[in-house]
């Protein structure tokens, strides 16, 4: 081969090199601002549940019911979680509908990645934020760096079930990302640990596992699955499985009436001013998920879950400006720790990401 | 019924050696011209997406007559499985 043609096909393969390198970190930094965006966008959907919760007739039975009661703890909080599920299943159909996508829809569900996905949604939604919730009111506050053991719990599942590979910069962040998440946690650790700690810090542990699950399973579903379509799925299913499985079994434990609860969700469907924050807080739950799906599936499930661990810091923030700020209500002002967990969670983040052992490996070999 | 546009394209690399995103695009195109998501842009995040998630893997890479970048993707044997045991 001639010098000339040579070294023309080298200048080529180096260009090529270079615009597939573009292409890969264009990737990967969009993977990382969408599993960011769910962070965010999930801090809004919990602060408009809490918001939902002070308004119409949430007001009135926070006001009359007794405080610490079964139906206060347990069942309006699972009331409050399925109708903002099902709303944003709604809002993920209405999408799908949009995008012209039913059809795929359909097909997807009776699929074998269609049913994994069905699953993932029942372990992650229904189960992991029954369990949490739960725990919260067993244990107190103390479950929170408990479930935020998620991350972890994921990445091991998915370095087994599907190869990814976990190097030293994601084992030594992700205890930085859950160290942040902790002292979010322990802010309201006010020495009142509940009456059951022991059996709310297993449900604390299921929660995390469900979500570790979820994370894991529906991120690499989505490399599969249009990622409108799994969260259709997702969302649909959650909802459903919260309404009409998860509140039933709630009342029976409770030794209530199904259809007592059930009076309760009619006249909570119906309350405009309540109604109104939960179509909002459906609407952030949609995209929160939707992005969380989506950048686990193009960042990998250790550093998707890292970046969407900062819901930690995220749902305070917004809590306080919405329901603080704006609404007017005490209580939910920020602590100075808080703002610290976030920047020590972004330090984690950034580890996991940039991988500062490669960095060093590049400079010694310069 | 007709698979989902992701299943197709999956199921397109368990058929070929390799294939890039434009012969991708050419092969489904008689069936999926009017899907919403058939760009370019988004068949190609699709395959970065399936090979971040091991269910292809690059084999190599040119620049197109255009200067584009062009990146072929194939699916080893044990690829092929794990996409067959999920899309029939």
């Amino acid at each position: 081969m001639p010098m000339a043609t040579t070294v023309a096909a080298n200048a080529d393969q180096s260009l090529a090199y270079a615009k597939k390198r573009q292409l890969e970190q264009g990737f990967f930094k969009k993977g990382i601002a969408i599993a960011l965006m769910s962070g965010i966008f999930y801090g809004l959907y919990s602060s408009l549940v809490v918001a939902a919760q002070t308004q119409g007739v949430w007001g009135d039975w926070a006001a009359v019911l007794p405080a610490g009661g079964f139906l206060l703890v347990f069942i309006l909080p699972t009331i409050a979680s399925a109708i903002n599920d099902t709303i944003s299943g709604i809002w993920a159909l209405a999408v799908t509908a949009k995008q012209g996508k039913l059809g795929d829809f359909i097909a997807t569900l009776g699929s074998k990645p269609g049913r994994i996905m069905i699953a993932s949604a029942i372990i992650g939604g229904p189960i992991g934020s029954a369990s949490y919730i739960i725990a919260l009111s067993m244990a107190g506050i103390i479950v929170t760096p408990i479930a935020a053991l998620c991350p972890a719990i994921g990445s091991i599942i998915s370095s087994i079930l599907y190869k990814q590979k976990m190097g030293p910069n994601v084992i030594l962040g992700i205890p930085v990302c859950m160290f942040g998440s902790c002292l979010i946690g322990f802010t309201g650790l006010t020495g009142d640990m509940g009456s059951g700690v022991l059996p709310g810090i297993c449900l604390a542990l299921v929660s995390a596992l469900s979500w570790g699950i979820e994370g894991c399973v529906a991120g690499y579903g989505t490399s599969m699955i249009d990622c409108q379509i799994g969260i259709t799925i997702r969302q649909v299913t959650s909802g459903i499985v919260n309404l009409l499985c998860i509140l039933p079994i709630l009342s029976l434990v409770s030794g209530g009436g199904i259809a007592e609860t059930y009076a309760f969700v009619a006249e909570a469907v119906t309350d405009a001013p309540s109604v109104i924050f939960f179509v909002l807080s459906g609407l952030f739950a949609y995209l929160s998920f939707q992005n969380w799906y989506r950048g686990n599936s193009m960042c990998g499930a250790a550093l998707g879950m890292a970046c969407n661990g900062t819901y930690a810091f995220f749902v305070p923030l917004f809590t306080w400006i919405i329901v603080g700020l704006v609404m007017g209500f005490d209580g939910y002002a920020l602590p100075t720790v808080a703002w610290l967990a976030a920047l020590i969670m972004v330090a984690g983040v950034t580890v996991i990401a940039v991988n500062p052992f490669a960095l060093f490996k590049m400079e010694n070999a310069a | 019924m007709k698979r989902p546009l992701n299943y197709a394209l999956l199921k397109y690399f368990t058929t070929v050696d390799e294939a890039s995103v434009d012969d991708v695009m050419a092969a489904l195109e008689p069936e999926y011209a009017h899907h919403r998501a058939f760009s370019r842009p988004q068949m190609f995040e699709a395959l970065m997406t399936a090979e971040k998630n091991c269910l292809i893997g690059e084999s190599r890479f040119d620049l197109d007559p255009q200067g584009n970048v062009r990146i072929y993707y194939r699916a080893s044997d044990e690829q092929k499985r794990t996409i067959d045991s999920y899309i029939k």
